[in-house]
């Protein structure tokens, strides 16, 4: 037995070079080798990889952080999977980050400290359909939309619908609490999430929140949603299960002045409609889409809207001609109704891949999250704009307007001495910009490691000390995902683990 | 180690992982290591970072299949192929991957004559039983004698390649039936053009590969006809000479080749206003081989082609998941290999379709060897229209 | 960063650092939870709407504000919000016992309601949690954790809260003797209540909509229209969903009930029996409590865990 699990661990250890055998595992130092034999041991070799090409992966996400620095990677399979992992990190010492499929873009995913990281996406199971309950339990590495998929066939569906759910993982989108297009109808994935089992820091199961529609006690669930894997890890979700709209309409609205566009959707709020969903893409974006997607977007236009209906027939009809007389009140130089659910998805999928798409333009993107109160866009536009020449950068503007949700894209060649550097100026500008407006930080991707210091420019010093009262009600030794979310003055102090990335090279 | 790859390629991704649910290798290990976005992510480690090239990195680019699920998913359009391909030729160079038995075995594949008295001999052991066939993935019974094939005319060249020519005859003679109906004289290219080079790049082979191309082009050259393909991995490979050579006159070469549904569907008025035709009472489920819909981007003729035929054709359910035959991969990556196939058979199971329509030799055997009926789409075609002619 | 208002920065004077102290808002829920220890000093939450913006769909309202004259304020631009309406019942203990409204099945929980709220400290210092936009995921979730605590953890001063649009048509109707599940096909059902014997819907929406539910409705048997709710029993039960449509009187001892179908909610004569909480939510209530409210001098003798 010892014999097997000493050369399981070698060999999860990850090979060396060849004919180089005296050379170390970077980063993989003594103690690792102990930790990773206790954590095959509890969980299989095959569950665990430790080599410095698999530290490497796991230790960034979709964002542009890039000094995460992960200890070995565990791809459990069940909830006990994950308990014996956090009791093994914790008998190491060590912290837990734990990982979906790393698309989020604020370096929540990133480990700090060479923490055991749990990457979710073996648990991907849709573990039950109660149609009686409009639940579904599933595991938090199931994919956002093999999730609505799995559930078509029933007349339903998971409302929450980040534009890169063909991707990123429930467990993912409950961590981050994410949005999408349609949550400005439907909300964001806190309304959507009814119960969620969790392993906690001292490696407890607990479920929070349950069925009912008031459980007792504290929102504890509602607590955790948005938690950045800071409170532990979910490893079951409860998902409401929202029931398919009889009619759907999808509009694309042109305008020849971003201005024009903007007024369009403060005025469609104003006047009492709330589609289903308002998205918004300027001309260089639309550009970019069309390369990749062909989804007939016109290329000519400075701006287009994106405007879904949605619910019984008759209202989507007055809805839509609505949405469409005000937006030819404010100057659209088209109005196109999607002629069938083709049309429908194609011009979804082009919206969708607008990120991905991006490097098209540059090879590098930096973006921000910022909320703006929706009826002052057109001056929020402007000042983006204008913030964006000033630092000699290109703008891609594809965003939730419906709920002044702006993801201006900073798209750039990193590889050009000095970007970096004009594009973090451009970015804390827009920052600040938003937060002077009354806006948020992060509507949606939440604070990661990347915003982590700009809470501060949001929050007071009782405001943080009451959300780090939060965290370490469930977490109070901080040993899940450390170093997220708050600023390091607000952030435990015992973490020991977070040692700066030690100097080990590309692998470290 | 500098990999030699083109550095605006490789910058192309910007990591959204909008790739991932399209690679089976990650679908199925869910690891980084085993996706688009992680060998990526490699690659710029090695060739601009400096790291080391380890056995643990050598493996991940060994297990993708080069189904290029990846590439057609990416909004960022990197060219995924190129990478890959660059990055085998390089560590192969570097004689860090693939074993010299492999090439030797490859290096046959040029020999026409040798590989098809090879084949025959193959033949013959599996049916004394001395192959381990499904461990090797191949199929349970293989042509002793193969039907000759023969010149009807000049309008175009049917592509037959050396594999499948050894391996799948009846193939050729099917397509060319149909090609036939289609009102086209076909001349087969046998001797003239002996293979197309595709499981050479794929296992890093990249000076084989030229030297294969250019005889091909040579053999081919002298007129401007049509070259159909009937096996979606070679057809791939010979559109892709104007990329390998980067010349002129290969691209004008690629410029000719053409899928044989590709070609076929702009032609069914005439394939089917030569007579009525009965469907075939079958359901066909049209299996998506990768070089048809990643890399030609031409897979939606197979149905067009197909659907006059039969009953009825449905599509799979997982957006063209590739099926983890990919040339040697079924053989070299055996493990990975059947457990993408289980998904692409538990797909065809929800279907409810009978008979499997690939349009690739390796997809085709790699799926038979699981136990389905698996044609190629144009030997159902060609069963309807002999069927009426009957 | 926000400066406070004096009304604000007042009602935190009142609260002081130290001492039991509690919020008495309409007194329509006052006992919800426990009831407060003898002895606790009670303030007031101070009163008034600060800010509506229609165009934004949110309002600016101070706790102690009554939520039927906010709901007045705002039904001048058409809007509302999913607070229930309670005779007497202000913003702030609306927000505290976490009831959502009858509507729920419409206007979605009471939980989502709340976009951001300054609270008083059990330290006496006024804190800011979630932001002054619709969206917004800057940090943890502390609003979440505010609703349904019955001014445990923190002492709400003033709140933004989300609006909507009021349906164009809104109708109560009631269908004699009929199945609950048959009413699932009404899109615009804001609230479906059921007695075991007849069901009361309130549709609400656009008035084409509203109409075709109606015939469909008509369709299923007898439907008349009606003022409003029936009468609900007094005590609230918490129930999943399938177990509200399935709900019998005799064996849950309820007594007379009306079951809120689809969301789980049913009103019935007798309390309910205890439902056991399993005990790593009971600890980590515990350790909320602790940390938020280290003297637990904020509501004592309230706990959420003995809701309803
Ligand atoms: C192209 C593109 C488009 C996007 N569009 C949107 C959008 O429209 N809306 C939006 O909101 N976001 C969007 N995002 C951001 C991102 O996709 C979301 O944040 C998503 O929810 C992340 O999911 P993931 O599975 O990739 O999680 P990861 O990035 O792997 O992790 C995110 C966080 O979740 C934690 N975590 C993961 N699994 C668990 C678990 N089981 N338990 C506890 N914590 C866990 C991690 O520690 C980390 O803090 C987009 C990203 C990209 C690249
Ligand atoms: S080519 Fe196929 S196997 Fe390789 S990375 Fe791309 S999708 Fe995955
Ligand atoms: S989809 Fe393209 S850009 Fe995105 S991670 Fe994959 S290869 Fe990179």
């Amino acid at each position: 037995m010892a014999r097997t699990l000493a050369d399981a661990t070698r060999r999860v250890l990850g090979s060396r070079r060849r004919g180089d055998r005296a050379a170390a595992v970077p980063g993989a130092d003594d103690t690792d080798a102990a930790l990773v034999a206790d954590l095959v041991e509890a969980i299989g070799a095959d569950r665990v990889r430790a080599d410095a090409a698999a530290r490497y992966l796991a230790s960034r996400d979709a964002s542009i952080y890039k000094e995460g620095n992960a200890g070995p990677v565990c791809y459990p399979g069940s909830t006990s999977d994950v308990v014996e992992c956090v009791k093994v990190a914790t008998r190491h010492a060590r912290a837990v980050s734990p990982r979906g499929a790393g698309t989020g873009l604020a370096g929540g995913a990133a480990p700090l400290g060479q923490p055991v990281v749990l990457s979710m996406t073996r648990m991907d199971r849709l573990l039950e359909i109660d149609l009686d309950n409009g639940v579904a339990w599933v595991q938090p590495g199931m994919v956002n939309l093999d999730l609505s998929r799995a559930l078509a066939p029933h007349g339903v569906h998971y409302a929450p619908d980040p534009s890169s759910q063909a991707a990123c993982t429930i467990g993912g989108n409950v961590a981050n609490n994410s949005g999408g297009p349609h949550c400005l109808a439907y909300g964001v994935t806190s309304a959507h999430v009814l119960a969620v089992e969790v392993v906690m820091s001292d490696a407890s199961v607990v479920t929070l929140g349950d069925l009912t529609a008031e459980p007792a006690g504290y929102d504890l669930r509602g607590a955790f949603v948005g938690s950045e894997g800071m409170c532990g890890i979910a490893t079951a979700v409860a998902v409401r299960l929202t029931r398919n709209p009889p009619a759907v309409r999808t509009m694309l609205l042109s305008f020849d002045d971003v201005s024009d566009a903007a007024t369009t959707v403060s005025a469609i709020i104003a006047a009492g409609i709330v589609p289903a969903a308002i998205e918004m893409m300027d001309q260089r974006c639309v550009t970019a889409v069309e390369d990749f997607a062909q989804a007939g977007y016109p290329r000519d236009a400075a701006a287009v809207l994106l405007v879904e209906v949605d619910g019984p027939a008759g209202g989507v009809a007055i809805a839509g001609e609505r949405v469409a007389d005000i937006a030819r009140r404010n100057q659209a130089i088209s109005v196109r109704t999607a002629a069938d659910d083709d049309e429908r998805a194609r011009l979804w999928k082009g919206r969708k891949s607008a990120f991905g798409a991006v490097a098209n333009v540059m090879p590098d993107y930096y973006l921000h999250d910022t909320v703006v109160p929706r009826t002052r866009l057109v001056e929020v536009l402007e000042r983006i704009y204008e913030i964006v020449d000033r630092h000699d950068l290109i703008v891609l503007n594809v965003f939730h307007a419906g709920d002044g949700n702006l993801h201006p894209i900073l798209a750039y060649d990193s590889r050009v001495p000095g970007t970096g550097e004009r594009v973090q100026a451009a970015g804390r500008e827009i920052i600040e910009m938003s937060l002077d407006m009354g806006g948020a930080l992060t509507g949606e991707h939440g604070i990661g490691v990347e915003k982590r210091e700009y809470m501060n420019r949001m929050f007071s010093a009782v405001d943080l000390d009451q959300q780090s009262r939060l965290r370490a009600s469930f977490d109070p030794h901080c040993r899940m995902n450390p170093g997220k979310v708050l600023p390091s003055a607000h952030s435990c102090s015992d973490i020991g683990a977070l040692r700066a990335s030690d100097a080990a090279g590309v692998w470290g | 180690m500098h990999l030699g790859l083109d550095d605006d390629e490789l910058v192309a991704c910007v990591a959204c992982g909008l790739c991932l649910p399209h690679c089976p290798t990650f679908v199925i290990t869910g690891r980084d290591t085993e996706s688009p976005r992680g060998r990526i992510a490699l690659m710029r480690a090695v060739q601009n970072e400096g790291a080391p090239v380890t056995d643990d990195l050598i493996r991940s680019m060994e297990t993708c299949v080069q189904c290029r699920g990846c590439e057609t998913a990416c909004p960022s359009a990197v060219p995924f192929g190129h990478l890959m391909e660059g990055t085998r030729a390089a560590l192969a160079g570097a004689g860090r991957i693939t074993p010299r038995w492999q090439r030797l075995a490859l290096r046959t594949l040029r020999h026409r004559r040798l590989l098809l008295a090879g084949s025959t001999l193959l033949a013959l052991a599996i049916r004394l039983r001395l192959v381990p066939t499904k461990r090797l993935g191949l199929p349970a019974r293989m042509p002793l004698r193969r039907p000759p094939l023969r010149t009807s005319g000049d309008d175009v060249w049917l592509f037959t390649g050396c594999v499948m020519d050894a391996w799948q005859r009846d193939v050729h003679l099917a397509v060319q039936r149909v090609l036939e109906a289609a009102g086209a004289g076909v001349e087969p290219t046998g001797g003239a053009a002996p293979c197309c080079g595709a499981l050479h790049i794929h296992a890093g082979l990249e000076a084989e590969t030229k030297a294969m191309a250019r005889r091909v082009m040579d053999g081919l050259s002298g007129d401007d006809r049509p070259i159909l393909v009937d096996a979606a991995g070679c057809g791939a490979s010979l559109k892709d000479y104007g990329h390998l050579l980067g010349t002129d006159e290969a691209r004008a070469f690629s410029a000719r080749v053409f899928d044989v549904h590709e070609w076929l569907a702009e032609r069914l008025v005439e394939l089917r206003s030569r007579r009525p035709v009965d469907p075939l009472d079958v359901t066909v489920a049209v299996q998506d081989p990768c070089h048809l819909r990643h890399v030609q981007r031409a897979h939606q003729a197979v149905p067009a082609v197909l659907a006059p035929f039969v009953a009825d054709v449905v599509a799979l359910d997982d957006d063209g998941l590739c099926c983890g035959a990919g040339g040697a991969y079924s053989v070299m990556e055996a493990e990975l290999s059947r457990a993408i196939r289980d998904r692409k058979t538990a797909a065809v199971a929800r279907s409810g379709a009978t008979v499997v329509a690939s349009a690739n030799p390796g997809c085709s055997l790699h799926l038979a060897a699981a136990g389905l009926d698996v044609r190629h789409p144009l030997e159902l075609v060609d069963q309807a229209l002999s069927a009426s002619r009957s | 960063m926000t400066e406070f208002d004096e009304a604000l920065t007042a009602f935190a004077a009142e609260v002081g650092t130290d001492g039991p102290v509690c919020v008495r808002g309409g007194g329509t829920r006052w006992s919800l939870g426990g009831e407060v220890a003898p002895g606790t000093r009670e303030v007031q939450a101070p009163e008034g709407i600060v800010a509506f913006e229609p165009a934004e769909m949110t309002v600016r309202v101070r706790a102690g504000t009554p939520v039927a004259g906010l709901h007045e304020e705002l039904a001048g631009d058409g809007q509302r919000t999913a607070l229930p309406e309670r005779a007497g019942g202000t913003v702030g203990g609306a927000l505290m016992a976490g009831e959502s409204s009858i509507a729920c099945l419409g206007l979605g929980p009471v939980r989502d309601v709340l976009l951001q709220a300054r609270y008083v400290c059990a330290d006496g210092r006024i804190a800011s949690a979630g932001a002054g936009t619709v969206k917004n995921v800057s940090g943890f979730d502390l609003c979440r954790l505010l609703v349904g605590s019955l001014g445990t953890l923190g002492l709400v001063g003033e709140v933004l809260l989300r609006t909507f649009p009021v349906g164009e048509t809104e109708r109560w109707v009631r269908l004699a003797g009929t199945d609950p599940g048959a009413v699932r096909s009404c899109y615009t059902a804001a609230s479906v209540l059921w007695d075991s014997t007849d069901v009361w819907i309130l549709l609400s929406g656009y008035a084409v909509d509203v109409d075709d539910d109606l015939s469909r409705l008509a369709a299923l048997g007898a439907c008349e229209d009606v003022d409003g709710p029936p009468e609900l029993p007094p005590h609230r039960w918490a129930c999943t969903p399938a177990e509200a449509a399935a709900f019998d009187a005799r064996n849950g001892a309820a007594g007379p009930f009306v079951a809120e179908i689809g969301v789980g909610v049913v009103h019935a004569s007798q309390p309910q029996p205890f439902r056991p909480v399993e005990s790593g939510v009971v600890e980590l209530n515990r350790r909320f409590k602790e940390r938020f409210d280290p003297t637990g001098r904020l509501n004592p003798g309230r706990d959420p865990l003995r809701k309803p």
